[in-house]
Formats: structure tokens, C-alpha cells, sequence
């Protein structure tokens, strides 16, 4: 198990500070985005990563990237600690780490042709003369674009056809692991479907491995082979896909489960939703105790006061939560 | 039931320097008095500016109703001046908009904004209107409502601001609200507060709502009847069940296929509508979704379909369902 683990995340943590004063020197508080992650991303997985908005869920993708340096814990990618790498000792790994941003309509630069935007990296790493314009039409074709796209501007793209540039552009140098982060948020039904397929492909195709970032259950349940939920910088429950949906143990996974609509009215008429008091709470001044007890319906006195640790109650199946005996530290 | 709301072969267009953009093209639809129905569809489909001609809050230009009847309680409120029509927004058909960052006043604080309605449609003095209002932010789960007059929108967060939308909506009790997209600027576990405090607010004032989405899941919990819009158009309309259970237009059954369902097993491959909405300064002449349909027959292309009622008040737009074959079936079913 140990020998296929492409990348390894061990007590990641991120702190900004909230800064005042004249100058803006003084620093006033921290703010905890993610706070002690640990996980594994295993070859050719999809890992899906689920959480509300200000979860930490986007930190996270950042820190892998090491677009954002963690302020503590390690990143282990090809038996090397990425935090730990200087800018210039990076630069072959970030070719292998690649990354698909949430919205095609702003992480496309609109001064560039189709050709420019898929060549940069290539141009960064010094591919260049008949094999650059050779490579460019491949990875059009590759993401169900055709070549003689390549002069166009991202306007005259439809959504959908800017998100499969977006994937052309992180494919350019053969990654082996992409950070997929919001991919189809931006995004018509009837098109997601067209990337989530172009995504599986390419996965299939390349042996690539994913973090799939995203706040709809339903397409991480799709695409995901495992899954983590995250609330307010800490993970809650980890678990294989079948198990993570078919039992979640985490009251906040159950809530998240429930709470996603079915497109179907009978089937809806029959369920019963729980609905989870409050928002989420500023990560300026986080719950004592286990983060998620003020909106938990299933909370108990202990939960405010202890902080729970990561169990595993079955195989493959970690949470943290005082309901369960291996989450007490 | 007694008809509320009644949209005729309502057209409106946009005029635009690339040419006329037919945004909204013959759409015909009914509320009942406290009924829950829904528009579907996906961005560009006309959804939006239908329910923004019903409020005549189409900006005029470049956006021109071109053609239609809007009758409200018997009046055509298309034939209803800038003032009369005043009198209407807000009291008796008010909106709950998509993102409740733009859609209040930054520089009012919320107590001047949800009094503003209440003084003008209802006649309150200043004092009278202040105490409803802090019965409002109550009712829609504010906490400390008091204290809270005097803040300004950006005090709030994302989810309390929608709330204090739907306080102002509600605030004089009107018969008909349209919520456009209320919730797809917000989480989950917030959106499923915000639907049943809206569901539960309207159900209680015995009001009638139009729920506006692209969410097919949002749909199903909450509409009884559904109009499925594609380029400007309608394309399926019926109740919630027949819509889900039998749809009789290969569009309707395309997004439901694209999307992943957590009560079923999970699929391998997800089946995807090919292909992009029209042009709509230039739309198909036949039927918008022949381009992209796989059913398609050379007749669907020649002009435009009707709906026609195939089962009690289950219509489509669709020929092939007309004559009787629904060969999308087979597709659904192998979910």
C-alpha cells in the first residue's frame, strides 16, 4: 500500500494573519484555513474533497501546489517534503503537480489565443519549433477541441469549451497529478457532464491521479474513488466512496448528505432533511472543542470541551467524533 | 383553483450591436393562487427575463416586450403605467433576487430598506413600521432583530442577507413571489434553510411562488408544477411527478441523465447533452433543441412546435413525442 501513495500530506497547516494598525504591520490574529490535515492521495485515484464555502478546502489544493506555502507540515511528493524545496528546486516538480481552476470565464487570460494559453507552459519549459505547434493540436484534440481552434480568443469559447482549455493547459507537460478545484462550478448542467466524462477519460487514458475539490455531493460521489469532508479547516470524516455514502458516521456528513436535493419529487416528499441550525462560524475565533458542536444536532456535553482526534472505526473508514470511542485522544 | 398569474405568447427581445437578441420567444404560463411552480433551465434560456417582464423591471432599452399578455388578477399588467406598476412590485408580486450582495443598498442600513415598503404600500408611519419590521427579521430567524436595524448589508453574512431578502419580499404579504435562483449563492446546509423558510413563509400567507433554478434537485423537493425552458422557449410543462417520471422531451430527459443521483447506484458514465444552447439572435427556425437532439426528425427543423397536451395537463414541444414515441425512455432507465 505504502510503495503506490503519489502524494502525501502530513499535518498541513496554514495560518493568515489579520493584520491592522497605520501601517498595516500589527499583526491582530490568525486566521486558522486549515489546521492539522493529514491524507494520502494513492496513484490513479481520485480523492474528492467536499466542504462549504471558508472550509479550507481551495487552501489546501494551494499548499499541495505550493502556490501558497504552508506555515507548517509536510507535503511529500517523489520522496521529497515540497515545503521544504526552494522556487528554483520545485520547478521539475511543478510540472508533474498541475492544477484546473473554478471559473474558465477568469483563468483564461483574454489577450491570449487558444494556443497561447495551452503553449505556456510548454514555452516555459522550452518546447519550441515544429514539435510546439505539434503538441498544441494533439491537446486539442486530446480535450475535444479541434486544432484549427488554436487562433481563437477565450470570448469565442462557450463555458464549457474555456473549461476544456483550462484541462489542455494543465496537461500540457504529461502531469501525473492535478488539483481539480471547483472544475464545473461555472458550468450548465448538460455541459458538467461533458467535463466530468472528459476528466474520467483523461484519468484513464494518463493513469492521473486528482484532488477533486468541490462543494456538490453528488458529482464528487460520481468521480471520487474516496472522499474527505472538511468544516472550518479541519478534517471531519474520511472514508471510501461506497462507505463515506452509504454510511457516513460524521453528524455533519449526514446533514451534508441530507441537505442535497434528489431529482426526483417522490422520492423527495419521502425524505426527511435535517437541517443544521446557523452558519458556519467565523475561523477567526473557532468553536472549543470539536469545531463543528454549535451546529451539531447530535452534540453532548463533552463536545465543546474535548477536541476530537482522527479514528478509524472500520477499514478505510476515519472520522473525528466524540460518538465514537476511537476519536476520544 | 383560481388562476393568479397568466402569461400569453409573451416575446421579449434585447437589441444589441451584434443584432436582436430573441431572449424570451411566445412564452405562455400559469400560477394558481398559492401554488408552488417552477421555470427550469439552464443560463440563457430566458428563465430570468420572463419573470423580469412579468415585474416590467426589463430595463427599456435595450430590452423591448415585443409581444403578450401578463394578466395579474385580472389586469394586464403590461398595459399599467411606471406608477401604477409601483404600486403593484412589492405589494402584491415581489422578488427575492439571486445574489443579496447586489441586490441591496450598500449605503442604507437594512431597518431603512425593509421600512421603505412598508411606509410606502401599506401607509405605516415611521414607528409602526420600525415594529414590523423587527417582527420580519424575527420571523425570518434573525437573531437579536433589534440590535440588528441599523446595520448595513455588509454586517450580514451571505446566508443572512438572503434571509433579510426574503423579509423584505414578504414584508407586505404579497400574493405572488418569484425567487430567482435565491440559492445558488449560498452552501448546501444553508440553501435547505433558506427553501424551507421561504416554503414555509409563502405557505403560510397562502402566497403563490415561482421558483426560478437551474437545480434539478431544488425542483423536486419543492415545486407541484414545472415549465422546462430552453432558448426562449418552453419546451415540457407539467406536474413535478409526470415531469421527473415520464418526460416527454428528449431535452428534459438529456438533463436529467447529466446528472449524478446519490439515492442510485452509481453510474459509470454520466450522459451529457452534446453540443451548446443556440444563438439566440440568430435561433433555429424549427424546434431550438433540434441541433442537439438526437431524435431528431427533418420536419423538427422545417418550424416551430407547438405544445401540445399529451396526457392531462402534461404538454411538450417535442414531435416525436407527439407521435407517440419516447425512445429516451431507454436511456433513462438504465440508470
Amino acid at each position: 500500500m505504502e510503495k503506490d501513495i503519489i502524494l502525501e500530506v502530513t499535518n498541513l497547516t496554514k495560518y493568515f494573519p489579520v493584520t491592522g494598525g497605520f501601517f498595516g504591520r500589527k499583526k491582530l490574529a490568525e486566521v486558522k484555513a486549515v489546521d492539522g490535515v493529514s491524507f494520502a492521495i494513492h496513484k490513479g485515484e481520485t480523492l474528492g474533497l467536499v466542504g462549504e464555502s471558508g472550509s479550507g478546502k481551495t487552501t489546501v489544493g494551494k499548499n499541495i501546489l505550493q502556490l501558497q506555502r504552508p506555515t507548517s507540515g509536510e507535503i511529500w511528493f517523489k520522496n521529497k517534503d515540497l515545503a521544504s524545496l526552494s522556487n528554483k528546486e520545485l520547478r521539475p516538480y511543478r510540472q508533474k503537480l498541475q492544477v484546473v481552476f473554478q471559473d474558465p470565464y477568469e483563468s483564461l487570460d483574454p489577450r491570449f489565443t487558444a494556443a497561447d494559453i495551452i503553449g505556456e507552459p510548454l514555452r516555459l519549459h522550452k518546447v519550441k519549433g515544429g514539435e510546439y505547434n505539434k503538441r498544441i493540436a494533439e491537446l486539442l484534440k486530446l480535450v475535444g477541441l479541434s486544432p484549427y481552434m488554436a487562433e481563437r480568443y477565450p470570448h469565442e469559447f462557450s463555458g464549457g469549451q474555456r473549461q476544456r482549455l483550462g484541462v489542455a493547459r494543465a496537461l500540457a507537460l504529461q502531469p501525473e497529478f492535478i488539483v481539480c478545484d471547483e472544475p464545473l462550478s461555472a458550468l450548465d448542467v448538460s455541459i458538467q457532464a461533458q467535463i466530468i466524462n472528459l476528466l474520467d477519460d483523461l484519468k484513464n487514458k494518463f493513469g492521473l491521479s486528482y484532488l477533486f475539490i468541490s462543494h456538490d455531493l453528488s458529482v464528487v460521489r460520481h468521480i471520487s474513488d474516496r472522499v474527505m469532508v472538511m468544516y472550518l479547516g479541519k478534517l471531519m470524516e474520511v472514508a471510501d466512496r461506497d462507505s463515506m455514502y452509504e454510511k457516513p458516521l460524521h453528524p455533519y456528513t449526514q446533514a451534508l448528505l441530507s441537505a442535497v436535493p434528489i431529482p426526483d419529487p417522490a422520492v423527495e416528499a419521502e425524505r426527511k432533511v435535517i437541517i443544521l441550525k446557523g452558519e458556519v462560524p467565523s475561523p477567526l475565533n473557532p468553536p472549543t472543542g470539536c469545531v463543528f458542536h454549535p451546529r451539531c444536532f447530535k452534540a453532548f456535553e463533552d463536545c465543546p470541551k474535548v477536541v476530537p482526534v482522527m479514528g478509524e472505526t472500520s477499514p478505510d473508514h476515519h472520522v473525528a467524533c466524540l460518538l465514537y470511542k476511537e476519536c476520544w485522544p | 383553483m383560481t388562476k393568479l398569474l397568466e402569461v400569453k405568447n409573451l416575446v421579449t427581445h434585447f437589441v444589441t450591436q451584434d443584432g436582436i437578441v430573441q431572449a424570451v420567444n411566445g412564452v405562455s404560463f400559469e400560477v394558481n393562487q398559492g401554488e408552488i411552480v417552477a421555470l427550469v433551465g439552464e443560463s440563457g434560456c430566458g428563465k430570468t427575463v420572463s419573470s423580469l417582464s412579468v415585474l416590467q423591471l426589463i430595463p427599456q432599452p435595450p430590452g423591448k416586450i415585443v409581444d403578450g399578455k401578463v394578466i395579474f388578477a385580472g389586469m394586464d399588467l403590461l398595459k399599467k403605467s411606471k406608477e401604477e406598476m409601483q404600486k403593484i412590485r412589492g405589494s402584491r408580486i415581489s422578488m427575492i433576487f439571486q445574489e443579496p450582495m447586489t441586490s441591496l443598498n450598500p449605503v442604507l442600513t437594512i431597518g431603512r430598506q425593509l421600512t421603505e415598503g412598508l411606509q410606502f404600500h401599506l401607509k405605516l408611519d415611521k414607528k409602526e413600521a420600525t415594529r414590523q419590521a423587527v417582527e420580519l427579521l424575527k420571523s425570518v430567524g434573525i437573531p437579536h432583530a433589534e440590535g440588528r436595524l441599523n446595520d448595513y448589508p455588509h454586517h450580514f453574512s451571505g446566508g443572512m442577507r438572503q434571509r433579510v431578502m426574503i423579509a423584505m419580499a414578504l414584508a407586505c404579504e404579497p400574493q405572488l413571489v418569484i425567487a430567482d435562483e435565491p440559492t445558488t449563492a449560498v452552501d448546501v446546509t444553508i440553501q435547505a434553510q433558506l427553501l424551507d423558510l421561504i416554503r414555509n413563509l409563502t405557505l403560510r400567507l397562502n402566497t403563490a411562488l415561482i421558483i426560478i433554478t437551474h437545480n434539478l434537485g431544488v425542483v423536486a423537493r419543492y415545486a407541484q408544477r414545472v415549465y422546462v425552458m430552453y432558448a426562449g422557449q418552453i419546451m415540457e410543462q407539467g406536474t413535478a411527478i409526470d415531469v421527473y417520471h415520464n418526460p416527454l422531451h428528449p431535452y428534459t430527459a438529456g438533463l436529467l441523465g447529466s446528472v449524478p443521483r446519490l439515492d442510485e447506484p452509481r453510474r459509470t458514465r454520466l450522459q451529457p447533452i452534446d453540443g451548446q444552447p443556440p444563438d439566440l439572435i440568430a435561433p433555429p427556425q424549427g424546434c431550438p433543441f433540434a441541433p442537439r437532439c438526437v431524435y431528431v426528425k427533418p420536419e423538427c427543423k422545417l418550424k416551430r412546435l407547438p405544445l401540445v397536451e399529451i396526457n392531462s395537463g402534461h404538454f411538450t414541444a417535442c414531435l416525436v413525442a407527439q407521435e407517440g414515441a419516447l425512445p429516451w425512455k431507454k436511456i433513462l432507465s438504465l440508470k
